[in-house]
């Protein structure tokens, strides 16, 4: 980076952040420091903008927040007291703490704990994997988002990519299910726009009235956690009424005659009364879906988060083959394009290196493993954090925060600021961000590869994770070549440069480019994956009937573990499953905890990222309560009160704001705010059970009562 | 709060901030161009675009364009939308100049 004082030089970046859109990104650097970001102007998605969070991107980097050095706590856990160490000190103490915990207790008495807050093949969520692999550390599973819609996916398609986001500009009919696009992915958002400019319809389903769902020509919606009753009752109305696509059914698709069955009482009117919707509202939504082509389902992160939130996905998953809407370009439906993406899970996380026996743990009960109430043979000594911030992003934070407290567990942290969770490490690393390391980031929204370069220093002595990683095996003896690899090696190692879908490009192309098309099943304007069948299903056809199907967690959520997935017998059958907390399936507790609660994303922040920043919370605004007129005067509360949202497992504070977005016996509060600067955040009320599939996550599956506080 | 368009932007239609808009909120006045604040999403996009600089996250308002707020807020719901780049004005280009841009 030779560069003269005035010289401004660009680079390219991927946005690392939790989101589908996975921006390219140009970095502009000034005298090695960054001065600006912008969108890539020539990417298709990116289309220039990036998103209210990342708009002034160097700002977080130099935010003056920002763990410079390493520190070790001095006060009691939590009380953000620290001195600052070396990195050497650092290390030591680490690598002979674990020591001495594998001598005494065995590895299984240390877990790693990552998630996406940084979505790089190198730096992110399976950075540490072949670290944790190789000590034989306890496997964390990772469920926060998606992992129960990817198992309904998996088993009813297959790993397809389905319909391309961006063919959705070709769509007639566009259902976005359970998903917020305007605030957490704003770019594919801004294709749907564009066909509904050229007459598509946009149907909207969604238990609240979301951003997006006010831009929708219909927003239908559920009452939480019965969107599996719908979309029944649409299979229902299509098979009834003859509206599906036999030909299709009958050369590409397994067990019609089976879900005809399974659905022959799923009526609408049995839909109306669980859902909350008009039957003839079903109907007509049915038959103008199946009779718009082509006709596209984006399927939400959301709609898991129930009980029977994967069923639900499992029924939506159906639908487009059911009317063979996979014949189209634009037609079918989206779930993760990461599918397609040639990413070497096996290489980045070295699952062989895994002993035998080795027990997992999931980061949705972290709170129930700290404090021994999971039983394990080997309880948790040490815990590494990464990538994640589990006290506000995790449910049943009071019992995770009791865990943390524990004198005897050895918390290590790396992170970019004293987060919640950091609060409680015993010895916190300063860690790198974006424009700081080199990483290809990957995508769950699009069909893009990502490259970001680094292009200027972290401050004080920041260190990219996997630099981090790359010091601990040293010091614990772990000799493969993948531990010494520096992070150009590991992109070259980590991604399948010699696939079909890589053709023409290396990473002398990425670095040049910065993004690159994947080059499997044609572009937007042609891909019709799954015209002929071809699912990447055992029997190459889309199954409505999986027999003897067992559930699991995908791979990457689990270190590419196969061992101990939880394996319990699935339905053979999409359906409909019951939420565990709602008046209608819980009258007891509903009698205590009348509401039913959603807690999205913020719009102004991503997950936790950028709650901390004085701009950003101006933008998003303090902790509010979305609560219907009825409800809140049933409680005496006024606009602009200060609530208490609570049930037995804790209580969080804010502002309400009454609104007829929310349907009454509903209540809506966002995701991300700090614990450090609020009165409890929304997922101390939330339940640590796992949905039906994939362990998923429960957030909308929760009572709670308000209060003036 | 919201991104808001200011006083720079009289008689010029460049619209490039119109076309870098995701959710469409722009309205198109008869002289200028405002933004309807319970549809912009704050994503920035466009402020890069105007030749002007008439656009501004109020958070980074100059003081005195603080009235501006208003007007955006007052005039965006009268408006019609505008979602397609336009022919500039003419004189679009000596205004800019003006303007020492
Ligand atoms: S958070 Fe999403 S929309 Fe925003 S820049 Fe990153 S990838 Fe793009
Ligand atoms: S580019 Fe700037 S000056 Fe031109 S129309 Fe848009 S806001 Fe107004
Ligand atoms: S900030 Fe973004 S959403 Fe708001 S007007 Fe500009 S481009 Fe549109």
């Amino acid at each position: 980076m030779n560069q003269t004082a005035d010289e401004i030089q660009t680079f390219h970046g991927g946005c690392p952040h939790d989101c589908p859109d996975t921006c390219s990104m140009q970095f502009k650097v000034q005298d090695g420091k960054l001065i600006g970001v912008r969108g890539n102007p020539d990417h298709p998605i990116t289309q220039g903008g990036l998103c209210v969070k990342l708009k002034d991107y160097e700002k977080r980097h130099y935010h003056p927040d920002r763990l410079l050095y390493p520190l070790k706590r001095t006060g009691p856990k939590g009380s953000k007291q620290f001195k600052r160490i070396s990195w050497d000190e650092a290390l030591d103490e680490i690598s002979t703490k674990w020591k001495d915990i594998i001598a005494s207790d065995g590895p299984h008495a240390i877990m790693p704990n990552s998630y996406l807050g940084n979505q790089g093949l190198v730096h992110g969520l399976n950075g540490g994997d072949a670290f944790f692999n190789r000590m034989g550390a306890t496997v964390c599973e990772r469920t926060f988002c998606g992992e129960g819609s990817c198992t309904a996916w998996l088993l009813t398609v297959g790993p397809t990519a389905g319909v391309d986001p961006e063919s959705f500009c070709h769509s007639k009919y566009i259902v976005i299910w359970a998903c917020n696009s305007v605030s957490t992915n704003l770019h594919h958002w801004r294709i749907i726009s564009e066909a509904q400019k050229n007459g598509a319809k946009v149907v909207v389903i969604d238990s609240y009235a979301s951003k997006t769902a006010k831009e929708a020509d219909w927003h239908i919606a559920p009452k939480p956690g019965t969107d599996g009753a719908l979309a029944m009752a649409m299979i229902n109305v299509i098979i009834s009424e003859g509206l599906q696509d036999q030909d299709y059914i009958d050369n590409y698709t397994v067990g019609y005659a089976e879900l005809t069955e399974r659905a022959k009482t799923r009526t609408p009117e049995w839909a109306e009364e669980i859902t909350g919707i008009p039957a003839e509202d079903i109907r007509r939504f049915a038959r103008e879906y199946a009779t718009t082509p082509p006709a596209a389902i984006r399927l939400g992160v959301a709609l898991e988060r129930t009980y029977g939130g994967s069923q639900a996905i499992r029924a939506a998953t159906c639908l487009p083959a059911l009317i063979g809407a996979w014949r189209h370009v634009g037609g079918g439906a989206l779930q993760f394009p990461v599918w397609e993406h040639p990413y070497k899970f096996d290489v980045i996380c070295r699952p062989d290196l895994i002993p035998e026996g080795t027990p997992v743990v999931n980061n949705l009960q972290l709170g129930r493993v700290l404090t021994g109430e999971t039983k394990l043979e080997t309880p948790i000594k040490s815990m590494m954090v990464w990538n994640t911030n589990p006290i506000t992003q995790a449910p049943e934070t009071d019992k995770i925060i009791k865990g943390l407290e524990r004198e005897d567990l050895f918390l290590v942290v790396a992170e970019h600021f004293i987060s919640d969770t950091a609060a409680y490490a015993d010895i916190l690393l300063p860690a790198a961000m974006g424009a700081e390391m080199e990483d290809m980031i990957l995508s769950w929204g699009h069909l893009y590869l990502t490259y970001n370069t680094k292009c200027i220093e972290p401050p004080g002595e920041a260190k990219p994770n996997n630099e981090i990683f790359r010091q601990l095996a040293k010091r614990m003896g772990y000799e493969e070549e993948n531990f010494r690899w520096s992070d150009t090696e590991c992109l070259e190692n980590y991604v399948d440069w010699d696939s079909p879908t890589c053709e023409g490009i290396d990473l002398a192309y990425m670095r040049e480019h910065g993004f690159a098309r994947l080059k499997d099943f044609g572009d937007k304007d042609v891909r019709a994956r799954h015209a002929k069948g071809e699912f990447p299903t055992p029997t190459g056809k889309c199954h409505f009937l999986v027999e003897g199907a067992t559930n699991f967690v995908a791979g990457p959520f689990r270190q590419m573990y196969e061992g101990f997935q939880p394996g319990e017998a699935l339905d053979s059958l999409p359906d409909y499953l019951a939420s565990r907390e709602t008046p209608d399936t819980n009258s007891q507790l509903a009698a205590k905890y009348p509401l039913n609660i959603i807690s999205p994303k913020s719009h102004g922040f991503l997950n936790s990222c950028y709650a901390n920043v004085e701009d950003k919370i101006k933008r998003q605004g303090e902790q509010f309560v979305l609560i219907n007129e009825l409800d809140a005067i049933a409680r005496g509360v006024k606009e602009g009160d200060q609530v208490r949202v609570f049930n037995d497992r804790g209580a969080f504070e804010g502002v309400a704001k009454i609104s007829e977005d929310v349907n009454s016996g509903i209540i809506v509060a966002t995701l991300g705010y700090w614990r450090q600067l609020n009165n409890g955040t929304v997922n101390c009320i939330s339940s640590a059970e796992f949905g039906d599939m994939g362990h998923s996550t429960t957030f909308s599956d929760n009572l709670v009562e308000v209060s003036l506080a | 709060m919201a991104t808001l368009v200011t006083d720079n932007c009289q008689r010029c239609r460049f619209t490039e901030c119109v076309t870098a808009c995701p959710v469409s909120a722009f309205r198109a006045g008869e002289e200028m161009l405002f933004i309807d604040p319970d549809t912009c999403v704050d994503c920035g996009a466009c402020i890069p675009k105007c030749p002007v600089q008439a656009i501004y996250e109020d958070l980074d308002l100059p003081e005195h364009l603080n009235e501006w707020i208003e007007i955006n807020e007052r005039r965006s719901k009268i408006m019609p939308k505008i979602t397609n780049k336009e022919p500039p004005y003419v004189g679009a280009d000596d205004r800019k100049a003006s303007l020492g841009f």
